[in-house]
Parts: structure tokens; sequence; C-alpha cells
């Protein structure tokens, strides 16, 4: 279910300077459509990582960054995994 | 709800900034995303920021002291999903990274080879092309038509034949080759079309050119003869005095042109004698005093 950019704004709580700046850090990878951009939950759920990232955890830009593009490559080699298992043969659980 | 000062492991004396301290190194370790493996570290997180939530605001800090609240007050509304719930699950999300393993697949081990499918079927990417033959005849390839090819999936896919194409001649389907993944869109199909040879026609550009036996008496007295044209046959007239090698040209009956039209067919004529030797052609011959003095093979 996609949202639009408003719709985005109102779920995940951010400000619209914020949003911009995250989309053009990279941190934020919505898709762009003819009629603007589109988010999913999964845009949700990432910026409010961020924000706790930001907020709570306190790391800085950089920090953001890498741990974004290591939490990817992690999740890359999870799922990696995953289909290994199931190549493999394995019941699911 | 535990006690927030022992969920944060910190002594009710603890500064503003060592509570901080103790949270955001507890965090580190147990939020659920940085731990997309571990199950338990959500319920562990949970109590460790909620305790933070109390404890790392002042006033709820005071209030908490004195006793105005007590340590459920601060318990924060079950959060719905992690980022970890949906980069994990979902396998064509524009965060996908496969840069963490890219080298395991570079081998031709099984287990480079499961990689890479599973890393196929991950990224967002257009769908391949799919490459078809279809051999058509040649009366379809001036005249158009539409060919249901079966794919090996057991799918057809109806090809549009556009009239005029000539045999190697590619037609491109859009959207019609493979799936594609994520944002990808599919690919395209891809159908090389072989034009089946027909002995009786054969094209130069636009022209087709056909040899059409005549007979005898077709070529010196002329006559209306039937011709095969790519589009069916049609009636031509012979003039008199046709020979082996006069060109007919009948109009607009080649094939299409790109810019509108059509090319011409012409006709090749080809004087054939009866197959069996025939008396009274003879007893004609030998009589027919010019043609014994007509040598083609001498010039003029």
């Amino acid at each position: 279910m996609a949202m639009t950019r408003e719709e985005f704004l109102k779920s995940s709580g951010l400000k619209v300077k914020v949003l911009d700046v995250w989309i053009e850090q990279e941190w934020l990878l919505p898709e762009r459509t003819p009629s603007g951009l589109r988010f999913r939950e999964i845009d949700v759920a990432r910026a409010r990582l961020i924000g706790e990232l930001q907020s709570r955890i306190g790391a800085n830009e950089a920090g953001i960054d890498v741990i974004l593009h290591l939490m990817d490559q992690l999740h890359g080699m999870r799922r990696a995994l995953a289909e290994l298992r199931r190549e493999m043969g394995e019941p699911k659980r | 709800m535990q006690n927030p000062y022992e969920v944060l492991g910190v002594p009710s004396s603890a500064t503003a900034a060592e509570i901080q301290s103790a949270y955001r190194k507890l965090a580190k370790k147990l939020h659920p995303d940085l731990n997309p493996g571990d199950k338990a570290a959500e319920e562990k997180f949970k109590e460790v920021a909620a305790a933070y939530d109390l404890l790392g605001d002042a006033d709820k800090r005071k209030r908490f002291d004195a006793g105005e609240i007590d340590a459920s007050g601060a318990e924060r509304p079950p959060r719905q999903s992690y980022y970890r719930d949906y980069a994990g699950a979902q396998a064509d999300h524009s965060y996908a990274d496969a840069s963490g393993y890219a080298d395991f697949m570079d081998g031709d081990d099984i287990f480079a080879d499961l990689l890479r499918r599973s890393q196929k079927a991950r990224t967002n990417r257009r769908g391949e092309d799919m490459h078809y033959r279809l051999e058509i005849s040649f009366a379809d390839s001036i005249a158009g038509a539409t060919r249901r090819i079966t794919l090996p999936d057991g799918g057809t896919l109806d090809v549009k034949i556009p009239p005029g194409l000539v045999s190697g001649q590619t037609i491109r389907l859009k959207g019609k080759g493979a799936p594609g993944f994520g944002t990808g869109g599919p690919g395209d199909a891809l159908i090389e079309v072989d034009v089946l040879h027909d002995p009786r026609f054969t094209r130069e550009g636009d022209d087709i050119t056909i040899e059409l036996p005549v007979s005898l008496s077709e070529a010196v007295l002329g006559g209306r003869v039937r011709v095969p044209t790519a589009t069916g046959a049609v009636t031509m007239a012979v003039p008199k005095g046709s020979n082996t090698g006069t060109t007919l040209r009948l109009k607009g009956k080649g094939a299409p042109k790109r810019g509108g039209g059509s090319g011409d067919q012409l006709v090749k004529l080809k004087v054939v004698l009866p197959g069996k030797p025939d008396p009274d052609l003879e007893a004609f011959v030998s009589g027919w005093e010019k043609g014994k003095s007509f040598n083609p093979r001498e010039e003029g």
C-alpha cells in the first residue's frame, strides 16, 4: 500500500524539512512516480529507526550512514541465508 | 514492570548523563533493528526503552522518585513493528543490498549458484528479454498475419506480423518477456521471424520476381493467364510475341513498402514446349521456312 508524501509525513511524524534531507542523503528511497513520491510501510519503519538512532542512541550523520549501510547488508545476507535454507530443502519453521 | 533504575543498571543517584549513557549502551545491544536475528531482543529492549522514557525525562523522573507515578505509567503502547520486520521479509524493497556477500556469488560452486539465484529474486530488476523464433510462410510475410506461439511455460503469445517483413527481422513485444522484480517491470519478447522459402517467389527489395511458364501459343499469339502472387492469383495479359525472358510488371503486387505503397511483381516468362513430342507441331515447324533460318545464337 503506497503512501503519498503527505500521508507518509503524517504516518511517520517527520517534519517536511527532515524528510527532504533524509531523501537527499538517500537514507530513505521512496519510489519516484510521475505523480510524485510513493512511500511504503518499510519507509515508515526505516524513518522511525533513523529517528531513534539519531535522538536516542545518539548516532551522528556519518554514524547513521554507516549503520544503515551495514544493516541493509546484514538483511541482505539474512535473506540470502533464508533462501539458501529453502533451496536446500530445510523445512521452514 | 521492574524498577527502571535496575533495568538500566544505574544507581538512583545517577546523573542524567549517566542515565543516557546507560540507556545508549543497552539500546545498542538490544535494539531489535541492531539485532535482527534475536527474537528476544524486542522484549528486553521494550523494558529498557520504557525505563528510559521515565528516567530520561527530568520531570517524569522527579515524579517517579517522589512516588507520584509508578513504572507502569511509563509503559508505551506496544510498538507495531521494527524496520527488521520489513527489511527481512520483503525481497524486493529498495534498500536491499547484496554487497555484503557479492564476492561469494562469483564462484562456480553450488553455494555461489544458490546465492546468485536468490539474488536474482531480490533486487529491483527489469525482467529478462525472452527470445523466440517463428517460421512463417512467404505469403504471410507479404500480407502480414497474426500467429500464436506457445511459450515454454505453457502460455501463449499472439504475434502480429507486419506486412512486408523479411526473414531475420525481429518483432519486439514490449513487456511480454520475463517478469521483473520489484519495480523493474517485465522484459520484452523478441521474436525473430524466419520466412520459409517459397520456390515460386524470389524477393528483391520490395519487388517479387516469379518465373511463369507459358505455352508456345500463349507466347506467340498472346493471351490471358493466371499468375500466382503472394496475395493470391491474378489474371494477366501476355502480349502477343512474348518470349522466354520477357518480363512483365504487375504494379503493386510486390511487398508493402515502409512508407506506404507496394513494390511490383515481376513476371519473367518462360516458353515451354509440350512435354511429349507432338507430330502436329513437328509437321508445322518443318513447314515453317523462316524458322529454319532464325539462329538465336547469332546476334542481330
